[in-house]
């Protein structure tokens, strides 16, 4: 328990210094980007004719708040602010907390991306299985490539594939957006109902994009854990099959945890072109639109919660391995 | 469970075994035309350098040579059970482990990496419908402590907090705990050092003696085979050139491979010089010749016959050596 707990510790001390890091550098490359819009609005009312003073007031007004002091010094308050998850205010919703803003993306992004990873990475699991072990045939060769087509295909394209055949050609699902205004948002079925079949095609997609992934990735694990010495030796002893394919299973799988756990990640990223495409607000569409509108508090505060979530699902992905995989366990206690 | 003595030791009948592999030049034999006995409650050694086939061999006592091989011909008789070259499905898998104990080399990890010994143990138990599964870790922990391990520790371990000599035995507990009678152990000492090779061909001679066992070691060693086997076999290019017991085939090899795998081992005392190397490489799977003997590129009495009659196994005494150059001199 002492060893889980010391990893536990540096892990949370390199966290740390990772997420510091990345909001120094993202502060000061945001910062560097040109085009301030309150900058150009505060500068366009002074060419207008009015006082410094009345141009800063009229830009507080519009955009909530008027960044003063330097660089240095604003880069301070910006770290500061951090201790007490002040991240800031966006200035495309005017007055709103940056936090509050990524809340109620994140809302639309962690379900429907968490739900298609899962969904691709069961799917992709159980097909790399089936093509490991009809490598040799039709099936697995069929799996194989199929595999490597979706794997291949942006996921754009992948997005406007699906919206022409489901929501045009078919016409079985919405186009856009989250669900149906006709429909009061609270616990209710039709709400409900409306909000799945809202999140069915980004989620399809999203599944459809990384499936093929999947599927290479654990064939690839399960034909060489097929090789190893262990398995034809598990067979000379006369082991069941069903026993047998759950060593190669649970061995194969084995890596891909680890992908998952940075794929989980990378969830609060959201998905930017599936969700520019089905017009879903999730985080990816805010991240978008933040850089598009030069909402330098909320790009920051995006960058920022992208890399928490990394640093938690690697701080994640190495205790469940200690869990899972008995060499690594047993590999602090020699260090 | 029980293990009454010598006579529940199985004898085996290999006849006419030759074992193919797919390549893209065709289906190439990796072992011709082999015939060998193992006497029940014997040791045989089997010695060959790499590529002469004596690991598939070994696998066909158990018919699992791994694809793109197959079994092309001949049969592997064992008392009991019958021509395993011709088991398939359950019959077969039922036969592995309960009847026949293979042992693998100890670098090759023949163990699941993410199971402790134990939990391997019980899955073995109930892969072949053992009721009894605490008698079955008693019997486990018993032949642990026998071979000088901690029986209740080592079957709470995983592979990688055991050392190679360790693995060996447990290698050699899981083969022996269904109480099979007969043992294939495919080169057992490779990669261990000396002081626990020493320790496990003690363990094997023990164990096969207490058991009541037919023992067959495939080694590249021939120090191996002089230490524990009664009867010795010489493997080169997938024939049987030399077979007969260990003492005389190792006293008087009759085989020229046999006499220069012999000449090649230098010796602790006198000078290194009287060791001499074999001159030429061993053939592979493809450069095997088709036609005539297989070793005449390398032969010191290479004769015109040899190049075009595959010599066949002939008796002399209790030795079977596959040699024109030997039965002329006996002939003349």
């Amino acid at each position: 328990m002492t060893i889980i707990a010391r990893r536990l510790a540096g892990h949370a001390a390199r966290g740390i210094v990772m997420v510091f890091a990345v909001a120094t550098i993202s502060f000061f490359i945001i910062r560097n980007i040109p085009g301030d819009p309150m900058a150009a609005r505060y500068q366009k009312l002074l060419e207008q004719g009015m006082s410094p003073e009345a141009a800063e007031r009229a830009t507080t007004v519009m955009y909530g708040f008027m960044p003063k002091g330097t660089l240095w010094e604003q880069y301070t308050d910006y770290i500061a602010g951090l201790f007490t998850f002040d991240l800031g205010v966006s200035v495309t919703n005017p007055g709103t907390p940056v936090t509050e803003v990524l809340g109620e993306a994140a809302k639309w992004t962690v379900l429907p991306v968490l739900a298609g990873t899962l969904l691709s990475f069961l799917l992709g699991v159980v097909m790399g299985v089936y093509a490991a072990v009809k490598r040799t045939g039709k099936l697995g060769d069929l799996l194989a490539i199929s595999g490597s087509l979706l794997h291949g295909v942006p996921q754009y394209v992948l997005a406007l594939l699906m919206m022409a055949i489901f929501t045009t050609i078919l016409a079985v699902l919405p186009a856009g957006g989250t669900a149906d205004i006709l429909f009061e948002p609270g616990f209710n079925a039709g709400y409900i109902g409306s909000l799945i079949e809202h999140a069915t095609l980004p989620v399809l997609t999203y599944a459809l994009a990384s499936y093929g992934g999947w599927t290479l990735a654990m064939k690839s694990s399960v034909v060489t854990v097929l090789g190893d010495d262990f398995i034809l030796a598990a067979e000379l002893r006369g082991l069941k099959r069903s026993i047998v394919f759950r060593y190669v299973a649970r061995n194969a799988i084995l890596p891909l945890f680890t992908i998952l756990a940075l794929s989980l990640g990378m969830l609060f990223g959201g998905a930017i072109f599936i969700e520019k495409i089905f017009n879903y607000p999730g985080l990816g569409f805010l991240l978008l639109e933040s850089v598009t509108n030069r909402d330098y508090a909320l790009m920051g505060g995006a960058f920022l919660l992208i890399t928490l979530a990394i640093v938690v699902a690697n701080i994640l992905a190495d205790l469940f391995y200690t869990v899972i995989d008995p060499r690594v366990r047993s590999g602090g206690e020699v260090s | 469970m029980a293990h009454p003595a010598t006579a529940q030791a199985p004898g085996v009948r290999i006849d006419g075994l030759t074992v193919v592999y797919r390549t893209p030049a065709g289906e190439l034999p990796a072992v011709r035309d082999v015939s060998l006995t193992l006497e029940p409650g014997s040791i045989t050694g089997i010695v060959g350098e790499s590529g002469s086939g004596k690991s598939t061999l070994a696998l066909s006592l158990l018919n699992a040579v791994q694809p793109p091989g197959r079994i092309a011909a001949g049969s592997v008789e064992i008392d009991g059970l019958g021509d395993v070259a011709r088991f398939e499905g359950e019959r077969l898998r039922k036969a592995r482990g309960a009847h026949i104990g293979y042992v693998f080399q100890a670098a090759q990890n023949s163990l699941n990496p993410l199971k402790t010994v134990g939990k391997q143990l019980l899955d073995l138990g109930r892969s072949h419908g053992v009721d009894d599964l605490r008698g079955l870790v008693r019997e486990a922990r018993e032949l642990l402590g026998r071979m000088g391990l901690d029986g209740a520790r080592v079957l709470d371990s995983h592979q990688h907090e055991l050392s190679g000599g360790m693995r060996q035995r447990v290698g050699i507990m899981l083969a022996l705990v269904l109480n099979a009678h007969l043992v294939v152990l495919d080169e057992p000492t490779t990669a261990l050092d000396m002081i626990t090779q020493a320790n496990i061909l003690r363990i094997v001679r023990e164990v096969h003696a207490e058991r009541g066992l037919t023992t067959l070691v495939i080694t590249h060693d021939i120090g191996v085979v002089a230490e524990v086997a009664d009867r010795l076999a010489v493997m080169y290019g997938g024939r049987l050139v030399e077979q007969g017991p260990t003492r005389e085939v190792l006293g008087a090899p009759s085989h020229p491979y046999t006499r220069g795998l012999i000449t090649a081992i230098p010796r602790l005392t006198g000078d290194i010089d009287e060791a001499r190397a074999l001159p030429g490489r061993p053939p592979t799977l493809v450069t095997v010749p088709k036609e005539g003997c297989v070793f005449r590129e390398r032969c010191a009495l290479r004769m015109d016959v040899c190049d075009t009659d595959d010599p066949a196994a002939a008796e002399h005494g209790a030795r079977v050596v596959a040699c024109h150059a030997v039965k002329v001199r006996e002939h003349a």
